[in-house]
C-alpha cells in the first residue's frame, strides 16, 4: 500500500522510472548494432569476465562509431543524463510550489554556527579552507558556496575570517563571495581584502604555510570544505594540536578516514555537495537534493536487477548496456 | 545584468561541453569543441597566475615593510618567489642555466631544495598518523571496535613481519583479508561513496548550469 | 641474528616507554621520537624482508611479461616529488622489467612541478644501466598542460600534443616515434601516479581505446582502485611501498622499496601498539568513571 501511495503521489517520477525500465528491457534489440563484440570470449568465462574482455581487448576491429559523428556508444550516458535532469527539474518545481522537503540531519553542518560562535567568544579567528583544487573542480565550487554561508555568519558576529587559498582563480572567487556576504549581512566595513589570501601554489608549501598560520593565529574553528589529498591529516592534526574545533567535508574517499579520525565533524562525499542546500534551506536547492536521492534509488534498483540477472546467467546484455562510455 | 550574464555564460559553456561529449572529435566540428574549450581554459588560467603573484607580494610586502612579527620569514618568501621564477622565465637560448630543462638553475633548485622539502612534508604524515592513532582511535562503540580490529588486520597484512605472523596463525588469513576485506567490504564502500559523490557533483553541476546555485558568485 | 632480535626487543620496550611518557605528559613529541627510531634503525641495519607477492602485483607483472619483446609501452610519471619514496621504486622496477624485455618505452608526465625532471633522471639512470639509446629504445615526451586534452589528444595524434620531446627535439626526427603515432600503436600503458589522474587514464584511455592499463599508486589511494581491478578495467596494481617491494622481488631487483619494508613493518607494529595502548587507557579511564560500552 505504501508503494502504491508513493506511486500515486509521484506519478510523473513513476512514469519516468517505468519508461527507463522499459528501455532496459527492450534495449538489447536497440543496441545490437552498436555493441562491441570480442572474438576471444571463452565459454567458461563468467558474464563479468566477458564484459571485461569487451572493454580491454586490444586486437578487435575498429568500432563503427569512430567513423560516424554521433557517439552511439554513449547513448546510455545520454539517456541517464536526460533522465537525471528531468528528475532534478521535477523536484525543483515541486519545491518551488511549496512542497515540504525532508532532509536528514547532518551534524557537521548544524555545528557550523556554534563553531563560529565559539570563535567569537574566544576572540579568535575562523580558518576556512576551500580545498586544494582549481576553481573548475566541482568540489571547490561546493567549498566556495559554503564559504559564502560561513562568511555571512562571521559577518554577523564580527568574527575574523582567514581563507588561505592555493590558486589565483579561487582567490578571486573567494574574495568576491566573502565581500558579497559581508555586504549582504550589513557589515561591509568588516570585510578586509586580505581575509582571502593566496599563499602558495604547491601542495606542501601551501600546507606548511597553513600549518604556520594555525600555530601562530590559533584559530578557534577550522573548517575544511573541498578537495583534499595527502595534506588532510597534516592540516587536521596541526589544527587539533592548536586546540581548534574542526569541521571537515570532502568527496575524496581516500582522505575521509583521516578527517574522521582527526576532526570533530566530517561530511562525507555527497554531504559536501548538499551543504549549500542544507545551510540555506532554499526550496530550489532542497528540491535538487531530493531529485538526486531518487536517482540514487534508481541506481540501487539497477544494481540489484543486475546482480539477479547475472546470477541466473542472463546478464551479458545488461552489462553491455552500461559499458562503452 | 551582473548576475544574468555569468549565469548565461555558465549555461552555454556547460551545454556546449555536454553536447560535444556525444560527438566524435575525429570527424565533427561539434566533437572538437570540447578539447578546444579545454585549451582556452588553460590559456585563461595562465593569465590568472599573475593574480596569485600580486596577492603573495602584497600580503608579504606589507608585513616586511612594517617589520611585523615574523617579517624575516616573509622576506625569505618574497626572495624565493623571484629567485626561482626569474631564471625559469629567461629563455634557455641565453644560457643553459636558464629555463626549466635539466641543468638549469630551476632544475637544480627543484631537485635539491624543493623535492626534499616536499618529501619531508609528506613524511611528516607518518608521525601524525601515529599520534592520531594514539589519541583518536577509540573503540567507543561496537562499530568502532569492528573498524579498529579490521584496521589492525590490514596493517599487519601489508607488512612482511605482520604477514608472517598472520600466516603462522593460519596460512589462509592473508588471502582472506585480500578477498573479503579489500575486494569485498572496502570495494563496496568505495563504490558507494564514489557513486554518491558523482551524483552529488552531477546535481551540483546541473544546478550551476541552470542558475539555481549561485553562491559561488557571491549571490 | 641474536643481536638483531635483542635490538628489536629493546626497540619494542623503548616504544612502550615512550607511549607511557606521552600518556603521562600529554606531549605527543614522544610518539614522534618513537616513530623516528623505528624508521632510522632498520634503514641503518639494511634488513631485507621477503614479502608474499600480492595477487594484483602478480597480475600486473604477468601482463607485462606477456607483452611481446619490443612492444611499445607508455610509462607515465604522474607523481610529485613528495611521494618519491613510494612511487619512484615502482617506476624503477617497471623500467627494469621493460628494458629487460627490450620494450620501446614512451615516458610522459601530467605533473608540471618536477614531473619532467623526475622522468628524465629516473629513465636516464636505468637506460645507462641497460645500455639503451635515447630515441631508439626510449623517448621522454615531457609535460604538456591540460591533462584531459593531452590524454584525449594522444588518441588521435601524439605528435599533435607533443610536437617535440622534453629536450625540444621534433618528434619527426626521433626514429622510435616514426611508427608510434597514437594509442593504436601503444601496446600497454603503465601509469605510476599519486593523484586522481588514474581515473582519467581509465575513463578516457582504457574505456575509449581499449588499451590495457596497469597502475602503481600510493598506499592511501590503492583501496579506491580495487573496484577497477575487480571489473577487469585495470590490469594489475602496485599499492604503496609494499606493492613496489613485491614488484622488485618479481623483477629480481631489490631497491629502496624492499629496503623500506623493515621500517614500514616496525612503524605499523608501533601504530598498532599505539592504538591498543590508547584503548587500554581509554577503557581504564572509563571504568574509573563508571561508564559502559555505547550502543
Amino acid at each position: 500500500m505504501r508503494i502504491v501511495n508513493i506511486l500515486k503521489e509521484r506519478y510523473i517520477t513513476a512514469a519516468i522510472f517505468s519508461a527507463f525500465l522499459l528501455i532496459i528491457v527492450f534495449s538489447p534489440a536497440l543496441l545490437a548494432d552498436t555493441t562491441i563484440v570480442s572474438d576471444d570470449t571463452s565459454t567458461s568465462r563468467s558474464a563479468i569476465d566477458s564484459a571485461s574482455a569487451v572493454i580491454t581487448s586490444t586486437g578487435s576491429e575498429t568500432p563503427e562509431m569512430a567513423t560516424s559523428n554521433f557517439r552511439t556508444d554513449r547513448l546510455n550516458a545520454l539517456v541517464f543524463m536526460v533522465l537525471f535532469s528531468i528528475v532534478i527539474l521535477i523536484y525543483t518545481q515541486w519545491a518551488k510550489s511549496g512542497k515540504e522537503m525532508f532532509v536528514r540531519k547532518i551534524n557537521g553542518l548544524d555545528e557550523v554556527e556554534e563553531a563560529v560562535g565559539r570563535a567569537t567568544e574566544m576572540g579568535k579567528p575562523v580558518l576556512f579552507i576551500p580545498g586544494l583544487q582549481e576553481l573548475d573542480e566541482i568540489e571547490t565550487i561546493a567549498g566556495i558556496s559554503i564559504l559564502g554561508r560561513v562568511a555571512r555568519i562571521t559577518a554577523r558576529y564580527g568574527t575574523p575570517l582567514l581563507v588561505p587559498v592555493r590558486y589565483p582563480l579561487v582567490l578571486a572567487a573567494g574574495q568576491e563571495v566573502v565581500e558579497q556576504a559581508y555586504i549582504e549581512s550589513g557589515n561591509p566595513d568588516g570585510y578586509n581584502k586580505d581575509m582571502v589570501r593566496y599563499v602558495a601554489g604547491e601542495q606542501f608549501a601551501y600546507t606548511a604555510t597553513v600549518n604556520g598560520i594555525m600555530m601562530r593565529e590559533r584559530p578557534a574553528t577550522n573548517i575544511y570544505m573541498g578537495a583534499f589529498f595527502a595534506e588532510s591529516l597534516l592540516l587536521a592534526e596541526t589544527g587539533n594540536a592548536a586546540g581548534s574545533i574542526q569541521i571537515a567535508g570532502t568527496a575524496q574517499p581516500a582522505q575521509l578516514p583521516f578527517f574522521v579520525a582527526a576532526c570533530d565533524y566530517t561530511l562525507m562525499g555527497e554531504e559536501l555537495y548538499a551543504a549549500s542546500a542544507y545551510l540555506s534551506r532554499e526550496p530550489l536547492l532542497l528540491g535538487g537534493l531530493k531529485g538526486q536521492d531518487w536517482m540514487k534509488i534508481l541506481l540501487v534498483i539497477l544494481i540489484i536487477v543486475g546482480i539477479l540477472l547475472i546470477s541466473i546467467g542472463y546478464g551479458d546484455w545488461y552489462i553491455a548496456l552500461f559499458t562503452s562510455v | 545584468m551582473k548576475t544574468t550574464v555569468p549565469v548565461i555564460i555558465a549555461f552555454l559553456s556547460g551545454l556546449v561541453m555536454i553536447i560535444s561529449f556525444f560527438f566524435s572529435s575525429d570527424t565533427g566540428f561539434i566533437g572538437r569543441l570540447e578539447p578546444e574549450i579545454l585549451s582556452w581554459v588553460t590559456i585563461v588560467g595562465g593569465f590568472t597566475l599573475l593574480l596569485g603573484v600580486v596577492s603573495i607580494v602584497r600580503v608579504n610586502y606589507s608585513t616586511v615593510k612594517r617589520r611585523k612579527e615574523g617579517w624575516g620569514y616573509k622576506l625569505a618568501t618574497l626572495i624565493s618567489v623571484f629567485v626561482i621564477a626569474i631564471p625559469a622565465i629567461i629563455p634557455p637560448s641565453w644560457s643553459s642555466i636558464f629555463g626549466v630543462r635539466p641543468g638549469s638553475i630551476y632544475d637544480w633548485l627543484f631537485n635539491y631544495l624543493d623535492a626534499p622539502m616536499m618529501s619531508t612534508m609528506f613524511a611528516m604524515l607518518a608521525f601524525y598518523i601515529a599520534s592520531a592513532a594514539f589519541r583518536a582511535f577509540r573503540a567507543r562503540t561496537t562499530e568502532a571496535t569492528l573498524l579498529l580490529a579490521t584496521a589492525v588486520l590490514v596493517m599487519l597484512w601489508r607488512v612482511p613481519i605482520g604477514e608472517l605472523a598472520l600466516k603462522n596463525i593460519h596460512p589462509g588469513i592473508p588471502e582472506l583479508i585480500n578477498t573479503y576485506v579489500m575486494n569485498g567490504a572496502n570495494m563496496a564502500v568505495q563504490r558507494g561513496i564514489i557513486i554518491g559523490a558523482a551524483l552529488g557533483a552531477a546535481a551540483m553541476s546541473l544546478r550551476i548550469m541552470l542558475g539555481i546555485e549561485r553562491t559561488y558568485m557571491g549571490k | 641474528m641474536i643481536w638483531l632480535i635483542l635490538a628489536y626487543v629493546l626497540l619494542a620496550l623503548a616504544g612502550i616507554f615512550l607511549l607511557y611518557l606521552t600518556f603521562r605528559t600529554g606531549d605527543r613529541r614522544f610518539i614522534y621520537l618513537a616513530v623516528a627510531f623505528y624508521v632510522i634503525f632498520p634503514v641503518l641495519l639494511t634488513l631485507n624482508l621477503p614479502t608474499e607477492i600480492s595477487p594484483e602485483v602478480r597480475q600486473l607483472y604477468e601482463a607485462v611479461e606477456a607483452l611481446p619483446d619490443s612492444a611499445v609501452v607508455m610509462l607515465t610519471f604522474d607523481y610529485y616529488a613528495s611521494t618519491l619514496a613510494e612511487t619512484e621504486p615502482m617506476s624503477r622496477a617497471a623500467l627494469h622489467h621493460l628494458f629487460r624485455k627490450h620494450c620501446k618505452i614512451v615516458t610522459m608526465t601530467t605533473i608540471p612541478l618536477g614531473g619532467p625532471s623526475i622522468s628524465e633522471r629516473v629513465t636516464r639512470d636505468l637506460a645507462e644501466e641497460y645500455g639503451k639509446t635515447y630515441g631508439i629504445d626510449y623517448v621522454n615526451l615531457g609535460y604538456k598542460a591540460n591533462y584531459v586534452a593531452v590524454l584525449k589528444g594522444m588518441g588521435s595524434s601524439i605528435e599533435a600534443i607533443y610536437p617535440t620531446d622534453n629536450s625540444g627535439t621534433p618528434l619527426a626526427e626521433i626514429p622510435m616515434m616514426s611508427h608510434i603515432k597514437n594509442y593504436q600503436d601503444v601496446d600497454f600503458i603503465y601509469v605510476v601516479a599519486d593523484n586522481g589522474i588514474v581515473d582519467y587514464w581509465m575513463s578516457i584511455v582504457n574505456a575509449q581505446y581499449q588499451i590495457g592499463v596497469g597502475s602503481g599508486v600510493t598506499a592511501v589511494m590503492a583501496p579506491k582502485f580495487y573496484a577497477y581491478l575487480s571489473s577487469g578495467q585495470m590490469t594489475g596494481m602496485l599499492g604503496g611501498m609494499k606493492g613496489a617491494a613485491d614488484y622488485e622481488q618479481l623483477v629480481h631487483h631489490h631497491g629502496t622499496a624492499t629496503k623500506g619494508m623493515a621500517a614500514q613493518s616496525l612503524v605499523h607494529l608501533f601504530i598498532i601498539l599505539s592504538v591498543v595502548a590508547g584503548n587500554i587507557i581509554f577503557f581504564m579511564e572509563r571504568k574509573k568513571r563508571g561508564g559502559g560500552l555505547q550502543r
